[in-house]
């Protein structure tokens, strides 16, 4: 398979919305409860800006360099064993040449910090990102002025940022639209939301789109993925 | 046999010139090791360093020496040396692995310096619990306040000071002991009578306040204390058990201060080493499982378990090879025979000494968590010994990797060809990394390690410790090349001028190998060549791999099949086949795309967060992919893979780019195909040395 194919069949692109032009200054959220596989569509995401070139950064909370490397590296070869990708080392080297990650510990996380950071990368000329993808982020914790801080980064900086968030449990922690708890309240901030589910008696997974422009998508409200690659499984409709 | 509980295995670190040789000195004058103190700092005052290892050398003390041990109110201490050089990752790695804890000394003054940050990243690394000791109070500028905040921003160790000082620079009375509440004055000649009195009066202020403070970190870790506290009588007791409990936790650092040049201090220092840095049970270490994949298996510190015990130094001195050991389980008897597990080589423990500062004293046994010294013990530094018998485990791993920069060092005279020898053969013992040889080609000697530093340190402690004068030549890195895709080859070897002839035809192809270096494989049915000439194959297949076509690097990743070929009755042989099989490899290697592939190097360079931006603007120079970058305190660690031959210089160039604030440290990872444009250049040069 070549590389075209592989972009196109990202799920990715679904969300993105191929009609929506401007990609950047928005922000996303991947919901779901723990163990689905947010980190991995958030590496999703991120490969489909690497694989069109494009530089990502990747925040990650609470995770260790490495770890976060093997996320990318073992995405990268289920990916490229699932479609047969033709000179898989060479794309590998050169888009993990593209991406950049940040480590915070728990404690230490700071808006302030990650900006700093950020604009140094970009005038030292390391990376200018153009998408990024922050993992581990509490929204528990944090108050609402820190998700407004972000919005106010991706428009200045010209980027595109997606979050993951644990849902915790309860009964009437869904919002009117649909979101789910912890980020019920927080929905007006995110241009697109997606929540995780598994499929009984299936080994796929349900992205379902709660919100989102990009909801129109020629496959309705819902993709269905492969939990190993991510891809949108054809055979599972 | 000694209590393990009374044992104390600790490590001083100190950066250059904060009174590391003083204070030692003062430690095993105090312990009753030396009966009279030599001043290191010349009349004059100057050149202390070169002073102190002309001293040590005059004196034959062995401040240096690798395990030093005293006593000190029924404890036995062994002071373990920490190497100089930090950089030097393997020693360090083993130094830090036998001690169980550490005295960090900062001068009053000069504060934390960037070398204290080295050491202290490492010890947190290694969880070395330790406690700070801020010298040279006397000197002008003295101000243990500032080193104090230092040591929490700059090292983030939760530091709190468990004594106040009676006066700084030139009018220092003495110490206040912040928890027994006393004003303690050193008096006599050599500061060895300890005078206890009630605290003064314009003292008593600042320590209540201190006091306080101190309280209010240490009760952090004992619930007793903290209710004490709140009813106002905690004791002695409860407030030290407190600062060790927070200091083998790694998160309370007791801070203490002194002038060890005068005399002041260094006995409530020792008291503080016996009462708040642990004992071998107290803390945890591991050997790996050989049998089971070296999967980690605590040490159970008890003398009557199977042995287990770490030869973590040897040392050429006036008496001898010796061979430092740290015993982690079990017990080391004079007469017992003891297994080296690298080598499974068997040897019986002759004599079994422990070092003093200028003699050493013979034991019997050495139980649990001590650290002794064997003689005429064959083996390599790192090495681990055990009982023998089943109990297959050992300390270190048994990896060792191989290595990637090699460089050819020639001596200047006879002289320092026979020293050089000498101490490569030591080198060899000691570090598993480093590796020499003499090319055939060149008739040079080469030395090989896991990195220019690494090499660089040799060759210094040869031409220091051997008086080896050496010339070195540029550093070269360890190519490789492989193949990218199959290709078949015929290859017909025939011979026939004069004498017997030699024929052989062999056919088959090369493939890559997904894994390992070379796989021979027999595809011949029908016997189209005789079975006695297939290993003649396999034979002149290897000799292929030394040196590559492209830039003559050793080819690896090559999978050899042979399925077919031809032989004559009179004229095949050995030779025959494998010079069919080298024509061969030769005809498919270039069809088969020959690929270039360099060592990749994982680079952790760890600086102040201000400079992280030129930091990782330099190794995007180096050809560095950055991977990524890990928010600490103050200070940043970026990692990145750069191309060994990219890193050449590199630590002179952070230095200069960081006001030699930032250290990095690289290991290999892998190999890499290089990218073209470099590939061609390496080609060409490559051609260029044939010609020549």
């Amino acid at each position: 398979m070549l590389k075209q194919e592989l972009i196109e069949k990202n799920p990715i692109r679904h969300l993105k919305g191929e009609s929506d032009a401007k990609e950047s200054s928005r922000m996303g959220l991947v919901m779901a409860r723990a163990g689905l596989g947010k980190t991995a569509l958030l590496v999703q995401i991120a490969m489909d800006s690497l694989m069109n070139d494009k530089q990502v950064v990747h925040v990650s909370v609470g995770q260790s360099l490495d770890k976060t490397k093997l996320w990318y590296d073992d995405m990268f070869k289920d990916i490229a064993e699932a479609c047969k990708l033709d000179n898989a080392g060479e794309i590998h080297d050169s888009i993990m040449r593209n991406r950049m990650i940040i480590t915070f510990n728990e404690s230490k996380f700071s808006l302030a910090k990650l900006e700093e950071r950020l604009h140094d990368l970009v005038q030292q000329n390391v990376i200018k990102p153009n998408c990024m993808v922050v993992d581990g982020f509490d929204f528990v914790k944090t108050d609402r002025a820190v998700l407004e801080g972000m919005r106010e980064m991706a428009k200045t900086m010209d980027l595109q940022i997606w979050f993951s968030a644990v849902t915790t449990d309860g009964v009437d922690s869904q919002s009117a639209a649909g979101v789910p708890a912890p980020c019920n309240g927080l929905e007006d901030l995110f241009n697109t939301v997606v929540l995780l589910q598994p499929i009984a008696q299936s080994d796929c997974i349900d992205l379902k789109i709660i919100k989102g422009s990009a909801a129109v998508s020629k496959c309705g409200k819902l993709l269905k993925l492969d939990p190993k690659t991510f891809m949108i499984r054809e055979d599972c409709k | 046999m000694r209590d393990i509980t009374k044992v104390r295995n600790i490590g001083i670190s100190a950066h250059i010139d904060s009174g590391k040789t003083t204070l030692t000195e003062r430690i095993l004058f105090y312990t009753q090791r030396i009966h009279a103190i030599h001043e290191v700092r010349g009349k004059d005052g100057v050149g202390a360093k070169m002073d102190s290892m002309e001293l040590e050398r005059e004196r034959g003390i062995t401040i240096c020496s690798a395990a030093t041990y005293c006593d000190w109110k029924d404890h036995a201490i062994n002071i373990i040396d920490t190497p100089g050089h930090v950089d030097f990752t393997i020693e360090v790695e083993r130094a830090l692995r036998v001690l169980d804890g550490a005295v960090l000394i900062l001068c009053s003054v000069g504060g934390v310096q960037s070398q204290s940050i080295t050491v202290n990243r490492q010890m947190t690394r290694y969880r070395v619990p330790r406690v700070a000791f801020i010298n040279k109070c006397d000197r002008t500028g003295a101000n243990p306040d500032r080193v104090i905040k230092q040591l929490r921003e700059k090292l983030a160790l939760n530091a709190v000071p468990i004594q106040v000082p009676m006066g700084l620079e030139g009018d220092m009375q003495g110490l206040i002991d912040l928890v027994r509440m006393k004003a303690v004055y050193f008096d006599g000649e050599n500061g060895d009578k300890i005078r206890e009195e009630e605290i003064p009066a314009q003292y008593q202020e600042e320590c209540d306040i201190k006091r306080e403070e101190m309280l209010d970190a240490v009760s952090m870790f004992s619930d007793e204390l903290m209710e004490a506290v709140l009813e106002g009588t905690p004791t002695e007791e409860m407030i030290m058990a407190a600062i060790r409990k927070g200091t083998l936790a790694l998160e309370f650092t007791p801070v203490m201060m002194g002038t060890a040049y005068k005399n002041k201090g260094v006995q409530l220092l020792l008291d503080a080493v016996v009462s708040y840095l642990p004992c071998p049970t107290d803390v945890e270490n591991f050997a790996l499982d050989l049998d089971h994949e070296e999967a980690e298996v605590k040490v159970s510190n008890i003398s009557s378990d199977p042995l287990l015990a770490l030869a973590f130094k040897l040392e050429d001195g006036r008496y001898g090879q010796l061979t430092y050991v740290r015993t982690y389980q079990g017990t080391l008897k004079k007469g017992d025979s003891i297994v080296n597990v690298r080598t499974g080589k068997k040897a019986k423990v002759g004599r079994l000494v422990r070092m003093h500062s200028d003699d050493m004293e013979e034991i019997d046994e050495a139980g649990a968590g001590d650290i002794v010294a064997l003689f005429g013990i064959d083996c390599a530094s790192g090495d681990t010994f055990t009982g023998g018998g089943d109990y297959n485990f050992s300390m270190t791993s048994m990896h060792v990797p191989a290595p990637v920069i090699s460089l050819s060092i020639t001596p200047i005279d006879n002289k320092a060809q026979d020293n050089m020898s000498k101490a490569l053969n030591r080198f060899t013992k000691e570090d598993p990394t480093f590796k020499t040889f003499v090319d055939p080609e060149t008739m040079e000697t080469i030395i090989s390690g896991m990195g220019e530093l690494h090499l660089d340190v040799y060759v210094e402690r040869m031409k220091r410790e051997y008086k080896a004068e050496v010339t070195v030549g540029a550093p070269q890195v360890a190519y490789r090349e492989t193949i990218t895709q199959r290709a078949d080859f015929n290859y017909t070897h025939k011979k026939q001028t004069g004498g017997s002839g030699q024929f052989g035809r062999v056919a088959g192809f090369i493939e890559p190998l997904e894994e390992g270096e070379y796989e021979f494989v027999d595809q011949i049915v029908g016997g189209s060549v005789p079975r006695e000439y297939i290993p003649s194959c396999d034979k002149g297949f290897q000799k292929c791999l030394d040196k590559g076509a492209l830039v003559g690097a050793h080819v690896t990743g090559v999978r050899c099949a042979i399925n077919d070929g031809a032989s004559h009755a009179v004229d095949s042989s050995d030779i025959a086949f494998q010079l069919a099989a080298m024509g061969g490899f030769k005809d498919a290697y270039l069809k088969a795309k020959p690929v270039i592939m360099e060592p990749i190097m994982k680079v952790a360079v760890e600086g102040p967060t201000e400079f992280q931006g030129s930091i990782m603007g330099s190794l995007n120079q180096r050809r560095g992919m950055i991977i990524g970058t890990n928010e600490e305190d103050a200070y940043t660690v970026i990692e990145a893979e750069v191309p060994l031959s990219e890193m050449f210089g590199y630590s002179t160039d952070l230095r200069s780019l960081t006001q030699g604030k930032a250290e990095f440290t690289m290991e290999f990872a892998t190999y890499r195909q290089v990218p073209k444009s470099v590939a061609e250049e390496l080609i060409a040069k490559a051609l260029k040395n044939k010609k020549q």
